[in-house]
């Protein structure tokens, strides 16, 4: 995942510039309580997982915000950090967008579901919940998307999901230590090299 | 018919009738190659072996089952369609399995649809060949590494053709075709 | 019309399985139609026959190596997929890109999408039933182009082109007058096609008033691109959120009004025209120079911190979701497929059509596998 001699980081935490949609939902949402940050694109706000379905309800009604589109909802998998479901936002009517984060404990990853309030968010987070083996709780549908359905015990996108063996390698079978990210078969040491090192490309 | 016996160096001092330039037409002709497939037999009649034929006509006339699953297909079309035109060698695609001979598996065989690929590979009657075109058809390709792929549809098909490339270009696609005729013809005696 | 007695008859419903080997699911697309008669009564897609893992895959290669699966995730409209892959890592990483670089792209990218609406201007039209023909023009203006993406990067389709900084390497000589000769037949081949297929009777009467869809369920089911347009919303990220150097060219956005399929086929006709349009101006102001930044990193290392970089896909937006926690390798890389958000809205679009409908419907929302499975 990362390099060897560098631990994963998080971003530090930047609040927003006023004037921007942090403050919109300020005013909406005086109770709730909010981190913002200003991402590398948008105004991000951490929300508790139990305030998700208020938040994004009146993120879609409240006239000020209005934000009526539904672009991207995704999990990340921060290992011990636990899991986070992140939605963006948008609106055409007043032509901003945010970025909704809100973190889940490992032990026990649900949250409720969007799927009530953007038709679009179904299939988003049918896919979220089979990769990630995140609950959307009031969900219309929870049947996994795109894994087959005999494989649906183990959830790829999470971090402790290894990567496939190769089975063969120019035909020759390949032993247990080929599942290991960064092996080099036998024979080709020579011009692995250190991970290609050429210049601008 | 009757035909008038004529010299055959003498020069006609007249236009020739229908009748006598069929005739003319329909003479055996002499062919003194050894290897001539030609003969004296009767005129105008190919005398061959049978599996000989056999497979001439199956090398000539090959249906693929458009069997585009991923990116491979776009390059796949782009060899049917008129730049690069495998319709010169017989090669039509067809959709149905029942009346293909050929499936060429462009693009990444997954777990969710290898079930279908063996479904369709049996519905299709012999002899019927396999074409594996592209890397992840031959072993997975670059998604190798994630457990939803097979490795290759060898892992549930006979293969006869592999096609290397990501994605190959139309002309070595066209390059495995021919290798496939070539096949055809030369284990002639082994397809029934 | 159905008389008493037979709306007295017992019917059943059945299901036809548009299975996932079909000539005209466009990739391995299977949907389940249940019909009564002829009208499609249900309809449930099923996706994932081409889920080959880019997202999980692009998290253990690093940054120059995860553009690969950008190419073979949406293999109709590469550089588009290049293109935002590129900028997303360069915000994050804070890299300008020099000025002959982006005209490189952008022009690239615009004729990408030109190949791309070819590309569903034949499939779409085989749909309909012109068995062949405009399939057959719309691969050979895709022959035109397709030459100088061969001439550019070296390969006809997995371009592996464009880098986060750049492009790898400068374009040959006669670049301009290629792409200049193929402006000019793009907008022959254009109008072929269009005299074949947009006043034609038959291809009327298939498209007007088919898969219709509103404005505010559009919205809702985040449809984007070519398919939000064609309800009227004229909402295009290459004006809206204009990344690149699009905000220097002048070029018109096509809306449609009554958001049905013909609509969609229209916008897409037009947005080719468009598309030249952009090219010629590029071309015009396309500098010299380098192509890579100076001091670009041998190694690219990210800061920790996210970023969701959208483009205007030939299909919809596309978007990345980043999140680096410093490091060589991206945490998590989220694709937002627009293929995907569309397909959503396929129920409501199919449910009430005949079967042969649905087909048509499919087709104009122009899907692309490797994107909607990822």
């Amino acid at each position: 995942m990362t390099s060897p001699h560098e631990g994963p980081q998080e971003a530090p935490i930047v609040p927003p510039p006023p004037g921007t949609i942090a403050d919109l939902f300020q005013e909406a949402l005086p109770d709730i309580e909010f981190t913002a940050t200003q991402g590398a694109g948008d105004v991000i706000l951490i929300v508790g997982r139990d305030d998700v379905p208020r938040v994004l309800r009146t993120a879609k009604d409240d006239p000020r915000l209005d934000l009526k589109y539904l672009r991207c909802l995704l999990g990340v998998d921060h290992m011990d950090g636990g899991l986070e479901v992140v939605y963006q936002l948008y609106s055409f009517t007043h032509k901003h967008g945010v970025t909704i984060k809100t973190r889940l404990p490992l032990d026990d990853p649900r949250v409720a579901s969007a799927a009530s309030i953007w038709k679009g968010a179904d299939w988003l987070e049918r896919e979220t919940a089979e990769m990630f083996g995140i609950t959307f709780e009031g969900h219309p549908n929870p049947v996994p998307l795109l894994l087959p359905d005999d494989m649906t015990d183990h959830h790829p996108l999470r971090k402790d999901n290894p990567f496939a063996q190769v089975e063969e390698w120019q035909g020759v079978r390949l032993g247990a230590e080929a599942s290991k990210a960064g092996h080099i078969p036998a024979g080709y040491e020579s011009i692995a090299g250190e991970g290609g090192e050429e210049d601008g490309g | 018919m009757a035909v008038e016996d004529k010299d055959k160096t003498a020069t006609p001092s007249r236009a020739l009738s229908g009748l006598e330039r069929e005739a003319e037409r329909l003479r055996p002709v002499e062919v003194q190659h050894p290897h001539a497939l030609y003969r004296e037999v009767l005129p105008g009649v190919i005398q061959a072996p049978a599996d000989y034929l056999l497979a001439m006509a199956r090398k000539s006339s090959l249906w693929p089952m458009t069997f585009g699953l991923a990116c491979c297909a776009i390059e796949m079309m782009s060899a049917y369609m008129s730049h690069h035109d495998l319709d010169r060698f017989g090669i039509v695609p067809w959709a149905s399995p029942r009346q293909a001979d050929v499936m060429i598996v462009a693009g990444t065989v997954t777990k969710k649809m290898a079930p279908s690929v063996k479904l369709l590979y049996e519905q299709m009657p012999n002899p019927k060949w396999v074409v594996a075109m592209g890397s992840c058809a031959t072993n997975g390709g670059p998604y190798t590494r994630y457990d939803r792929v097979v490795q290759g549809v060898d892992k549930l098909v006979p293969v006869d053709v592999y096609v290397p490339g990501c994605p190959p270009r139309p002309e070595a696609l066209i390059d495995g075709l021919i290798a496939l005729q070539e096949m055809i013809m030369r284990d002639r005696g082994s397809i029934g | 019309m159905l008389t008493d007695q037979e709306r007295e008859l017992e019917t059943l419903d059945i299901h036809v399985n548009v299975g996932p080997q079909h000539p005209a699911t466009h990739g391995v697309f299977r949907m389940v139609l249940t019909v009564s008669g002829e009208k499609v009564v249900d309809v449930v897609p099923h996706i994932g026959y081409m889920h080959r893992g880019a997202e999980k895959l692009s998290e253990g290669m690093d940054y120059r190596q995860a553009l690969i699966y950008q190419d073979r995730t949406e293999y109709l409209a590469q550089f588009n997929a290049e293109l935002c892959y590129c900028l997303a890592v360069e915000k994050l990483a804070g890299l300008e890109v020099p000025e002959r670089a982006e005209y490189i792209r952008v022009i690239l990218t615009e004729l990408n999408r030109i190949t791309s609406h070819y590309m569903f201007v034949g499939a779409f039209a085989t749909d309909i039933g012109v068995y062949g023909t405009a399939f057959t023009y719309a691969f050979r203006e895709r022959e035109y182009i397709q030459e100088i993406f061969d001439a550019v990067s070296g390969d006809r389709m997995m371009y592996g082109y464009f880098r986060p900084g750049g492009v790898v390497w400068d374009v040959t000589d006669d670049f301009k007058d290629r792409v200049r000769w193929v402006c000019g037949q793009t907008r022959v081949g254009i109008d072929d096609i269009d005299r074949l297929l947009t006043k034609n009777e038959i291809f009327l009467t298939r498209c007007l008033d088919i898969g219709v869809i509103s404005k505010e369920d559009a919205i809702d089911y985040g449809l984007s691109g070519p398919m939000l347009r064609a309800c009227g919303l004229p909402f295009d990220l290459r004006r809206a959120e204009p990344y690149s150097i699009y905000d220097r060219f002048q070029f018109d956005i096509p809306t449609g009004t009554r958001g049905d399929v013909y609509d969609r086929y229209l916008v897409r006709m037009e947005e080719m025209r468009q598309s030249v349009r952009i090219v010629e101006q590029a071309l015009e102001e396309m500098p010299d120079g380098a192509i890579m930044p100076e001091k670009a990193p041998r190694r690219l290392r990210l800061p920790p911190g996210e970023v969701y970089m959208r483009t205007e896909n030939p299909r919809g937006e596309y978007g990345i979701y980043l999140v680096s926690k410093g490091g060589e390798k991206p945490y998590r890389l989220k694709i937002r497929s627009s293929c995907l958000s569309n397909l959503t809205a396929l129920k409501q679009m199919v449910v009430g059509h005949y079967v042969a409908d649905a087909v048509v419907i499919l087709g104009s929302v122009d899907i692309v596998l490797g994107e909607v499975d990822r």
